[in-house]
């Protein structure tokens, strides 16, 4: 496979990420991020936000709202 | 904590759940519980309920960007639902169908507000996004921060998305639908969701470096100049090589 360069490394970031693409693509790519420092730390820190994001299991149902909507469909089940 | 919230609302009081389904049941545990409800057992579509509130939460809020929009679509989602459950194929996932619904229901409601932008007009897709923070992050990013700051930072990263972003992020990266299943859900192509999805996960890094970043020292400004300046010209003349 032809040498990455930046560009085309950052358009396949997610497929790496997400486990996608072919053997060869994905060589290529470690090829680069493994000499690129720049490409490197994106990769990375792109990792680290992921992970980030997932342990903080963002928007919880706030209390209220859960109460309104059980409220809610306690009538709708009620209804004949 | 969702099971205690549960058991103190009114509708799950005096409810006992079917000894076959759990938590941990997934698609094959929402099917059973549809076919109680189609057979007469209004009470299981409460237990569908307390599997999928946080998901049908997320995506309205993602779609709607505010808690009071996104409570109502959610409300009528599942409201849709429960009356249109047996228009529920069962060869697809209930979660998809159901996500595809409050999708639907939010994006209604987005339409009709006054101030509505048509997403035509905004979508920037195809514009390169190259990033600007290059700088590496602390090594344990999670300890320079309390949990609930950690949560207010994403959440807040999260809201700052455009709206296209935000809807792919939150459907793959949040709710971990698959491409298929979150393109199918946008009513976009896989394709065009990975292109979302890329742009969404380099914008909230470039969010979230704000407050990860190693603050780079007068040394490693020198170092990285040099190795960047010494990278470029290796691929320059890899290039010029023909390699």
């Amino acid at each position: 496979m032809k040498t990455m360069d930046c560009k085309d490394v950052l358009a396949n970031l997610s497929c790496y990420i997400d486990g996608e693409g072919s053997a060869e693509l994905r060589t290529a790519l470690e090829e680069h991020i493994s000499r690129c420092r720049r490409c490197r730390v994106v990769f990375d820190t792109t990792g680290k936000m992921l992970k980030i994001v997932t342990d903080a299991e963002p928007f919880e149902v706030p209390l209220s709202v859960s109460a309104r909507l059980y409220a809610r469909l306690e009538k709708v089940l009620s209804e004949g | 904590m969702v099971r205690d919230r549960l058991r103190n609302s009114p509708i799950t009081a005096d409810m006992v759940e079917p000894t076959k389904v759990t938590e941990h049941d997934g698609p094959e545990g929402d099917l059973v519980l549809v076919e109680r409800v189609l057979a007469g057992d209004r009470r299981a579509f409460e237990f569908l309920v307390r599997r999928h509130e946080r998901r049908v939460f997320r995506v309205t809020l993602a779609v709607l960007g505010n808690i009071e929009d996104a409570e109502e679509a959610m409300q009528d989602t599942f409201v849709k639902a429960f009356r249109h459950l047996d228009q529920f194929r069962k060869e697809a996932r209930f979660s998809t169908w159901l996500t595809r619904i409050a999708i639907n229901e939010a994006i209604q409601k987005r339409n009709a507000r006054k101030n509505f932008v048509p997403l035509a007009e905004i979508e920037t897709e195809e514009e390169h996004f190259a990033p600007k923070r290059r700088e590496s992050w602390k090594s344990n990013p999670e300890q320079l921060y309390s949990k609930q700051e950690i949560h207010r930072i994403v959440e807040e990263a999260i809201r700052s998305l455009p709206q296209i972003y935000r809807e792919a992020f939150m459907l793959r990266d949040v709710e971990e639908l698959s491409a298929e299943e979150a393109a199918e859900v946008l009513g976009i192509t896989v394709p065009a969701l990975k292109s979302r999805l890329l742009r969404a996960r380099l914008m909230m890094r470039e969010t979230l470096a704000e407050k990860f970043e190693e603050p780079p020292t007068l040394k490693t400004k020198i170092a990285h100049a040099a190795v960047d300046a010494g990278t470029a010209m290796a691929m320059r003349l890899m290039r010029a090589a023909g390699r």
